[in-house]
């Protein structure tokens, strides 16, 4: 018996429903890797900070480019392997982290002199965001991390100043290890 | 089409279908994950996978992740042309429908 436009309707539904549950699921299972990796180069990072921060640029600047490289590698991979998805991989990647970093340096440029505390809770502050707007097309999962980086970084930075680099280094961090490996349950 | 499709016209096979439609097309998606994108329960997922299977709309991979046995499965060609005619087949319903004015 043929459909009626009603029950056409519903099975139409049904299907765009699965379709962007799974979508989600492939987004999440995605992104993971890459919060799991910059969730480790955030303890590495605001941790050597707080051990010594005279050396902080230095080892900012060691961190990040390990982390952009690890990055472009993870995208060649996903591109390999799974195809034309995995948000276009590497070069893309690449070309994400160089925005991200210009526009913290011309942000810092425009705003000097800044405080330590001020270097340290703006990328948190703003990786937070970009996690909160992504979220707005690839799932609440993306939200709730993103809302937690920049909640935390906030409670550190106005609370706990004298540990403000340890607390990021173990609970930024860590929240970004936590999440990636949360974003592989689905 | 003057009917549904038999094999996609089914509450779970439809979800399972448009879980993988929306993925890469060789991308594989394991068993377990299936399993909770679609809400169904492990014994009746793998029944309605080996129909799919048999009418040749998914393919099933089996193999070891470390010493962890895995099944994963992707759409085929045959099952995404399937899939297309099927949701071409509820779009037509709905358009042809007419249209009301208040």
């Amino acid at each position: 018996m043929p459909l009626s436009p009603k029950e056409a309707a519903e099975t139409l539904t049904s299907v765009e429903q699965a379709a962007r549950r799974s979508a989600q699921a492939f987004g999440y299972r995605n992104a993971s890797p890459y919060l799991i990796l910059w969730g480790l180069i955030w303890v590495a990072g605001y941790a050597g900070t707080d051990l010594r921060p005279e050396y902080a640029n230095l080892i900012w600047a060691v961190l990040v480019v390990l982390g952009g490289t690890v990055s472009f590698f993870l995208g060649r991979h996903c591109e390999r392997t799974v195809g034309t998805a995995c948000y276009k991989g590497g070069w893309r990647m690449l070309g994400l982290f160089a925005l991200v970093f210009a526009f913290m340096a011309a942000t810092y440029s425009i705003m000097w002199p800044v405080h330590g505390l001020q270097f340290g809770a703006f990328p948190a502050l703003l990786v937070g965001a970009i996690y909160c707007g992504m979220g707005l097309w690839l799932g609440l999962r993306f939200v709730v991390t993103g809302a937690l980086v920049m909640g935390l970084t906030l409670v550190g930075f106005f609370f706990l100043r004298e540990h403000f680099m340890l607390w990021m280094a173990f609970v930024g961090g860590g929240g970004l290890i936590l999440a990636g490996v949360w974003f592989r349950t689905v | 089409m003057e009917q549904p499709d038999p094999i996609i016209h089914q509450p779970v096979r439809l979800r399972i279908m448009s879980a993988l439609k929306v993925l890469p097309t060789s991308e594989l998606i394991e068993f377990v994950r299936l399993k909770a994108i679609v809400a169904a329960t492990e014994g009746n997922l793998g029944a309605h996978i080996t129909t799919l299977e048999e009418a040749g709309y998914v393919a099933v991979e089996k193999d070891f992740a470390g010493k962890r046995p895995r099944t994963r499965i992707a759409l085929t060609n045959q099952g995404r042309r399937a899939f297309e005619n099927y949701v071409a087949y509820l779009r037509d319903i709905i358009d042809a429908q007419p249209t009301t004015f208040q």
